[in-house]
């Protein structure tokens, strides 16, 4: 309990006030950052990547990484729109779609799972691979001209102001704070990026997990990939390009370590959070691309640099204060003797 | 008889999978395109796979101490521009001249890079996907929307990329290849014959134990990419002479291409083996594949992704099924060995 | 305790973390800067007449209003959209605009995104025209549309949106049809009457500009005078120096009767320059397609690539402002017949696009075709 409250303070603390320090930068700079139709926008924009984000945490957290999600993204896009090009109903298009994600998934989890390759190697191949196989079917057209619901889905409000995307994140959200913080299966997936080995060892079939996360990596792209044909309302063989270094950027700053084992998903959905409000309030200020991802380049470098240094400082400051006080004490009992 | 079995190591071994692979995929082009098997095609892939080659050194540096560079492409980038521009402005600077510029000008990058992973303790994913960043803003913001053009560069420069040093029958040796040959020689030796070589494999196999036993791994690491960011340097060297033609987008993706080279060339990505020479073959049959499916006509424009991420899986498959195989040979013997030894 | 005063640390670091980004360069205009692009491309001595019969006054914007305009390009770093943002600048100056001239854009790797990004937070801004070099194809259109509900005018300039939804109106560059033909008769000029094999090194499948030229040369070759050419192959090199430079040496290899690679952008056409160059090949294939002059010069004059084309970014800028501003300020309606004044560029009239069943737009042109006489004027 103390552990957990220490970290609270540490990673997570450090977030919250980042984040509370960007939006009051950004209140008195851009005054139309406060208002509501912005906040929904700087969700909307980014939503696909967020929603995207949350099943990557799993997979980093498992010790794994998934480069290919762009690419299932753009894979499903894709199939939507050619099939209802071809004059598939649009419901059956997205069933297949999201199909496609869960084949693209099983297909990464198999080989890293079963056969033991790197996941690095494999979802890079996926990468380059999944791009194609949407290069193949829409080749250098752009698809659009959906059905109004679809549209509208993607870009008009569904509850009050809120999209039927956000309203899809927050649930998304929460079911994976409890899967992954509450659950036993949540649990496993702490134990086997800890130490694979030792989760093998301890009888924990370990590649029917990671086989799972892996698919679930596959559905939920392709499930973005779809929302992002909606917001879009058109696809191209390029769509969702380049989306995994800022996926990959949210989970790493919300506090997870590359290596499996550690961080949750509320250093996760609060990195989430200080990103989409820093780009946001920058994006409002007219600052240019190039330095806006430079900034959070920045932002994610020091994240984890200043506390590092703080606390060498502290332990060299406190190493120092012990060897004054031993001086001192030698000195009292020298005098005492 | 069995000399050459206890010879090998099993990262011999891996590289002369990896010679197979090559040259199956060697066969199956020669016989599906025409006049693929020429000295025309040695001279195209030796001369495109010179500078994702030379960054690929520096990342197997740095992937054996169990790290990764993703800022290479943008030092690849911001050397070229940078090195581009000081040629414009001063014609007269010597070519050594300009090569050290490229290289301390990228050894100066990843300086930054060591610093804020080995002693500020920052995991080099995050370091090196921030300073990607950084390093391309910077480059963008110091272009200012110029553009290095092939004529405001010195002649020597551009023309480096059409010389030749030596052929062998139709077979041509440029430039900008044996540079990265070079190179590869000496990384090759100096991972093998080195106490630094040694303690990168050491440091990557077991970081923990690395430290008890006392060796130095915070400089171990600031040195891996300090030479990375020197090799992604002189790389942006190369870059400049084989386009002449610089931008501010110039080297966007080597980064991925180089990981890629490194992970098919069968360089650990948890640190600890791997050798250049595996690098440079998996670069070298990224490159291969990439260049066949381009000139295969019966493979549209629009297939090419699909089968080279298929063929760059089935590679890194098939690399670890004949390794698992040609470990077996070689350990066959050892084993029976020991068997007789008992009985 | 430790802990509020390690937060402060943080809080102070970031902030001066933020008060950095803020005091980034913003590309902000007034500040007017004497020194042109090095690289702009040589201005038309000429404005073209208008094409259709004026049907009602020409419209001369009043200078001097106060609003806030961006200038987004595909994204930054690329010589061709910083010589429109001087042309724009120009104008900018000439009008008196009391608001300021935002020059913003994305990264090379997220600008689909970024784009839409910009455009959806220029409503929010209170901006009220935005001058887009379309990079997203029509999947900005819904962003266009939600912008202009807003108030914000949408002008594209270079590269339009293809459905032209949310589009106020388009600055063509040249007419579309036409950029067809000028690289066919290149073509034909380079090969002769006797014709041959050539192949389009294109930049990406996505980007709708190449495409809708490629597709209008397509429909110029069919004619008989270009029948003795022969399009062998569509390839692309994705705007990259290095994809470009690698497929234009593969189009060579795989076509042994290839004679001349017909590049329509700026980067691909360079970089098959310096291949056949380096290769040693420019006596057997030739180079020819849409590239700027001064990446060109020595090509041209060693015969590698004897023709190209390309028009005036600097002018595209200016007159997009003048555009932008007219319709932005309520003075113009962006109505098909509509006729304003374009500062030194004389007058132009918005008209139907004959490339797009719905879109408008104002037509610039020339071309200008370059040789080895002009290429270094």
């Amino acid at each position: 309990m103390k552990a957990k409250l220490r970290r609270l303070l540490s990673w997570e603390g450090l977030l919250l006030a980042i984040l509370v320090l960007v939006a009051a930068v950004n209140a008195n700079l851009a005054p139309a950052y406060v208002s509501l139709n912005n906040q929904i926008n700087l969700f909307q924009l980014s939503i696909e990547k967020i929603i995207v984000a949350l099943v990557m945490t799993f997979i980093i957290i498992n010790g794994e990484i998934d480069l290919s999600v762009a690419s299932v993204m753009g894979l499903a896009a894709c199939i939507v729109a050619v099939l209802f090009d071809r004059g598939v109903p649009m419901e059956w298009a997205i069933v297949v779609a999201l199909l496609a994600g869960v084949l693209c998934g099983a297909f990464n989890g198999f080989w890293v799972a079963y056969v033991g390759l790197p996941s690095l190697a494999v979802t890079l191949a996926g990468m380059i691979g999944f791009r194609g196989v949407a290069r193949i079917l829409i080749e250098d057209r752009s698809i659009g001209g959906f059905p109004a619901w679809f549209t509208a889905l993607g870009q008009q409000p569904l509850i009050g102001p809120f999209p039927f995307s956000l309203i899809l994140f927050a649930l998304l959200f929460t079911l994976a704070l409890i899967v992954l913080q509450y659950s036993g299966v949540g649990r496993l997936v702490y134990v086997i990026g800890h130490n694979a080995a030792v989760a093998r060892y301890s009888g924990i079939d370990v590649p029917r997990l990671k086989l799972g996360l892996f698919i679930a990596s596959g559905l939920v792209a392709a499930l973005a990939g779809v929302l992002l044909a909606a917001r879009l309302g058109a696809v191209r063989g390029n769509t969702a390009d380049g989306f995994e270094l800022d996926i990959i950027t949210m989970v790493l700053l919300g506090g997870v370590s590359i290596f499996g084992g550690t961080g949750n998903l509320a250093g996760v959905g609060l990195s989430i959070l200080v990103i989409l409000n820093l780009r946001n309030g920058m994006s409002l200020l007219n600052v240019t691309g190039n330095v806006q991802t430079g900034v959070v380049g920045m932002l994610l470098i020091l994240s984890v640099l200043l506390p590092n240094l703080a606390q060498m400082a502290r332990e060299r400051w406190q190493r120092r204060a012990v060897q004054r006080k031993e001086v001192q004490t030698g000195v009292e009992t020298s005098v005492s003797s | 008889m069995h000399t050459w079995r206890q010879r090998m190591r099993p990262e011999q071994i891996r590289e002369l999978s990896l010679v197979g692979l090559i040259v199956i995929a060697l066969l199956i082009f020669g016989w599906q395109i025409e006049n693929f098997l020429s000295a025309r095609t040695f001279n195209r892939i030796t001369s495109s796979v010179a500078i994702v080659g030379m960054v690929a050194i520096g990342q197997t540096l740095v992937v054996l101490t169990r790290n990764i560079d993703l800022s290479v492409g943008s030092i690849v980038g911001f050397t070229a521009y940078f090195v581009g521009s000081q040629l414009a402005a001063n014609p007269g600077l010597p070519p050594v001249m300009a090569v050290v510029l490229a290289v301390l000008t990228g050894g100066a990058l990843g300086l930054v890079n060591g610093l804020i992973v080995a002693y500020g303790r920052v995991p080099a994913i995050i370091t090196t996907l921030g300073t990607l960043a950084i390093y391309r803003m910077l480059l963008i913001n110091y272009a200012n929307a110029r553009t290095i053009t092939v004529d405001s560069l010195p002649s020597w420069v551009v023309e480096l990329s059409r010389q030749t040093i030596f052929t062998i029958g139709d077979f041509a040796v440029r430039p900008l290849f044996a540079i990265t040959i070079a190179a590869v020689v000496v990384f090759q030796f100096v991972l093998a014959y080195t106490v630094f070589g040694r303690r990168l494999y050491a440091i990557g196999s077991n970081p923990e134990a690395a430290r008890f036993a006392g060796l130095p791994a915070q400089r171990t690491v600031l040195a891996a990419f300090v030479l990375c960011g020197m090799l992604a340097g002189m790389a942006g060297f190369l870059f400049l002479a084989r386009f002449g033609n610089i931008t501010a987008v110039a080297g966007q993706g080597i980064e991925l291409e180089s990981v890629a080279a490194v992970v098919v060339g069968g360089v650990n990505t948890f640190g600890g083996s791997g050798t250049v020479l595996g690098a440079l073959l998996g670069a070298f049959l990224i490159d291969l594949l990439g260049q066949g499916l381009l000139r295969w006509l019966g493979i549209s424009e629009f297939w090419r992704d699909a089968l080279l991420g298929l063929l760059i899986l089935l590679a890194v498959a098939s690399d670890s099924v004949i390794l698992g195989w040609l470990r077996r040979i070689w350990a066959a013997p050892a084993l029976r060995a020991e068997v007789s030894n008992e009985g | 305790m430790q802990a509020t005063k390690r937060h402060l640390f943080f809080a102070v670091t970031l902030i001066i973390a933020l008060l950095l980004a803020a005091c980034t360069p913003q590309s902000q205009t007034p500040a007017p800067t004497s020194a042109p692009a090095p690289t702009s491309a040589p201005a038309p001595t000429s404005a073209p007449a208008p094409t259709t019969a004026p049907t009602g006054g020409v419209v001369s914007a009043t200078p001097g209003l106060d609003i806030n305009m961006i200038l987004l390009p595909k994204f930054l770093g690329i010589a061709v959209f910083d010589q429109a943002y001087e042309g724009a600048k120009e104008a900018h100056a000439e009008l008196g605009n009391k608001g300021n001239l935002i020059f913003t854009g994305p990264t090379a790797e997220n600008s689909v995104a970024g784009q839409i990004e910009t455009l959806t937070n220029a409503a929010t801004q209170g901006v009220k025209a935005v001058m887009l070099s379309n990079n997203a194809g029509d999947q900005i259109a819904a962003a266009a549309q939600a912008a202009q509900a807003a108030g914000v005018k949408v002008v594209t300039w270079d590269s339009p949106i293809p459905s032209a939804q949310g589009e106020s109106v388009f600055v063509a560059q040249v007419d579309f049809n036409e950029t067809g033909r000028v690289m066919a008769d290149m073509a034909l000029s380079i090969l002769g009457p006797q014709g041959g094999e050539f192949a389009i090194l294109s930049a990406s499948p996505d980007a709708a500009n190449q495409n809708a030229w490629i597709a209008s040369m397509k429909q110029v070759l069919a004619e008989p005078k270009y029948a003795n050419l022969k399009l062998v192959d569509t390839v692309y090199g994705n705007d990259q120096s290095e994809e470009s430079y690698n497929q234009a040496l593969a189009l060579v290899d795989k076509y042994p009767n290839l004679k001349l690679i017909m590049a329509p952008t700026t980067v691909g056409i360079a970089a098959a320059a310096k291949a056949m160059t380096d290769e040693g090949l420019c006596d057997k294939v030739k180079v020819s397609g849409l590239g700027l002059p001064s990446e060109m010069a020595s090509y041209t004059l060693s015969g590698c690539a004897p023709q190209f084309a390309l028009w005036s970014f600097k002018d595209l800028g200016y007159l997009t402002y003048y555009l932008a501003y007219g319709l932005a300020t309520g003075q113009l309606q962006g109505v098909e017949g509509e006729r304003f004044n374009a500062g030194r560029m004389g007058s132009y009239t918005i008209e139907k696009d004959p490339t797009r069943p719905n879109g408008l737009r104002v037509l610039m042109g020339p071309f200008t075709v370059y040789t080895a006489e002009n290429v270094n004027k």
